[in-house]
């Protein structure tokens, strides 16, 4: 599966990948139109002050498996089956915050979008831009990223390793197995090259 | 093998959909008295307050049991387990024998024992079918009382309101969410309640509901007062659903025990869900939260094992979540101050309307409440659930810095 690869040590901070984010996300998907449209887009991913004063991007990891998914109490989030990316389906979502509870990386957002603008608010999270990716482009993040913290691309073996391990030990986590319960400086370190 | 499994809903969809993941070959029988394919019960308060129609609420295509090889016995009551003889009697007659067994039976409303709940207008909502008997009988624009500022009668409170209803719900507690909120948290939700326009009668018991020609007519409680309403919504908790169990050894145990492979004290009968009572993360002591996540977990612990595997489950963060007219409450864990408590730490931010109350014991963070503001919520069980110490943490919980980019970064 091809992702979003964040490397934090090189973030500087600009936000250009929030905007890039935003407009991609709007009815318009232009800047220009964006500004204009009655709901404003919202960034799926966050950039929060990290440690060793890096810059900190945050976004959905796909994780597989995926605790939101399991808890969803609408059946609104599944995994997308040819990009294997964890979806939202906003027309399903119900904004009850079940999934906000499960994700250990805090990436939900809940607020109005332009699909279905009935609804006050609906869960919201990096979806790895599909018309993007279906048209063989980069995620506008990425595109936008001009020091090389959001990269995109596919797991080397080991990665890919790490990352089932990494989604395993979360899951495993939150459903707390004691065989497999991990410590936290593991998973940090895990994250941390999975990042 | 032949895998029998009692209840078609999120325990044992979950633990069908686990048990062929490890045998792609044997035979899986799934039971339901529901003639219906999954469905999700949460929804069924959004379909009453017309937010989600009936396409919604299906938690699988149609062709899922017939892509992973179920065999369906739906609309199908079971009214006898035989753990001796391994068999499973349906009310139609018919005799399904098992090798494994999984009891997914769920739960059903409590009812509250006063006279007049049998009257027309009378409601409780569980299933597909309360919904549809709350559509075809409630009178547009009727007065109801709600019986229990529960999470289930705060949602049926949202919606019948949505519908143009008035709403009076009935709360035994000095505040709703008693279990979940203590007074500053319920505070903010009895405010977007009355935002909502629901009215609010705490301490307050029910003692009989009256009618008029089979119709009910009005709610009095305990203290004298009696609420004019048309309609009655019971929302006062659940009851697992076990009568078949009735006459085995297993009977009298609701929620039924299971150990920490989540079987019986017969080793080929499993049980999840609403109906189980399992271990808890913190204590070890056997407990049933009777939520969706934890019917899901168990699910596929009950179901590995019931293949042969031996998964742990070792509990779960009791969790809620509740969204009342677009706020949010979530809880976790440990909320009422126990023996071992050292200390709750409260900060309210009240021009934001967040809320954020933690508990600590014995040097770790072991309950959450968090309102108006629920991103972060995840982190905070996720550091309860590993049982991490406060020390050890890159940043302390209470800090104003606890967030992913100081936790994980
Ligand atoms: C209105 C509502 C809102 C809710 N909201 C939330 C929420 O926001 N978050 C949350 O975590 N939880 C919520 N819940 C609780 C959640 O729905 C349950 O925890 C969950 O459904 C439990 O799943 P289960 O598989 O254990 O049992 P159930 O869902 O109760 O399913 C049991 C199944 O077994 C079948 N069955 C039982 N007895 C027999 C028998 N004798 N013969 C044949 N079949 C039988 C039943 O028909 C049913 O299909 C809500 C529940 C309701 C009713």
């Amino acid at each position: 599966m091809k992702t979003v690869i964040v490397r934090p040590e090189r973030c500087v901070g600009c936000l250009q990948c929030r905007l890039a984010c935003a407009v991609e996300h709007s009815e318009s998907k232009s800047l220009v139109g964006a500004l204009g449209e009655s709901i404003p887009p919202k960034p799926r991913l966050r950039i929060y002050p990290g440690r060793l004063n890096y810059a900190f991007p945050n976004k959905c990891r796909h994780c597989d498996p995926a605790p939101c998914q399991q808890v969803c109490i609408a059946g609104a989030i599944s995994r997308e089956p040819t990009r294997g990316v964890i979806e939202i389906a906003p027309e399903r979502c119900i904004n009850c915050g079940m999934c906000a509870m499960a994700c250990p990386f805090g990436v939900l957002v809940y607020a109005a979008v332009w699909q279905v603008p009935e609804k006050r608010a609906v869960a919201l999270k990096c979806d790895q831009c599909p018309a993007r990716e279906q048209a063989g482009r980069r995620p506008a993040c990425v595109e936008a990223c001009k020091v090389g913290a959001l990269t995109y691309g596919d797991w080397q073996e080991s990665q890919e390793e790490k990352g089932r391990a990494l989604a395993q030990a979360v899951f495993s986590g939150l459903l707390a197995q004691p065989e497999v319960v991990p410590s936290m400086p593991e998973t940090i370190r895990l994250w941390r090259q999975l990042a | 093998m032949r895998y029998v499994i009692i209840g078609t809903s999120a325990a044992g969809l979950t633990a069908a959909e686990t048990v062929r993941q490890f045998d792609r070959q044997g035979e899986l029988i799934l039971i339901s008295d529901e003639a219906l394919r999954p469905y999700s019960r949460p929804m069924l308060t959004y379909l009453l307050g017309r937010e989600a129609g009936l396409e919604n609420i299906w938690l699988r295509p149609p062709s899922h049991f017939h892509k992973l090889n179920f065999k369906a016995m739906l609309g199908e009551p079971v009214a006898q387990v035989d753990p001796q003889a391994r068999e499973v009697y349906l009310s139609g007659g018919r005799v399904v024998k098992y090798d494994r067994l999984l009891i997914a039976s769920g739960a059903q409303p409590r009812m509250l024992g006063i006279p007049g709940e049998t009257l027309a207008g009378v409601f409780t909502l569980r299933r597909l079918a309360d919904w549809q008997k709350l559509e075809a009988d409630l009178p547009a624009g009727a007065t109801m009382a709600i019986v229990g500022a529960g999470p289930i009668g705060l949602k049926a409170a949202e919606a019948l309101r949505r519908r143009g209803h008035r709403v009076i719900l009935v709360e035994a507690e000095p505040r709703p969410l008693p279990r979940l909120l203590d007074d500053t948290a319920a505070k903010l939700l009895q405010e977007h309640l009355h935002g909502l326009g629901a009215e609010l009668i705490v301490k307050a018991r029910p003692a009989a509901i009256s009618g008029h020609q089979g119709r009910v007519r009005s709610l009095a409680l305990a203290d004298g007062r009696e609420l004019e309403v048309e309609g009655v919504l019971l929302a006062v908790g659940v009851r697992p659903r076990l009568e078949f169990l009735h006459g085995t050894p297993l009977a009298g145990n609701a929620p039924l025990t299971v150990n920490s492979f989540l079987q019986t004290q017969y080793p080929d009968i499993f049980a999840a869900g609403d109906c189980a009572e399992a271990p808890d993360l913190f204590s070890g002591k056997p407990v049933s939260y009777q939520i969706w996540p934890a019917a899901v977990a168990q699910g596929q612990v009950a179901g590995a094992n019931m293949t042969g595997a031996s998964r742990r489950y070792s509990g779960l963060l009791a969790q809620n979540s509740i969204s009342l007219h677009g706020f949010k409450i979530v809880s976790g864990g440990i909320l009422e101050p126990g023996p071992n408590l050292t200390e709750v730490w409260c900060r309210f931010d009240e021009r934001q309307g967040v809320y954020r109350r933690l508990v600590f014991q014995e040097g770790c963070l072991v309950g959450v409440t968090l309102a108006g503001e629920v991103t972060d919520a995840g982190l905070y069980f996720q550091i309860m659930t590993q049982k991490l110490p406060v020390k050890d943490l890159p940043v302390d919980p209470r800090s104003p810095d606890f967030h992913p980019g100081k936790v994980w970064g």
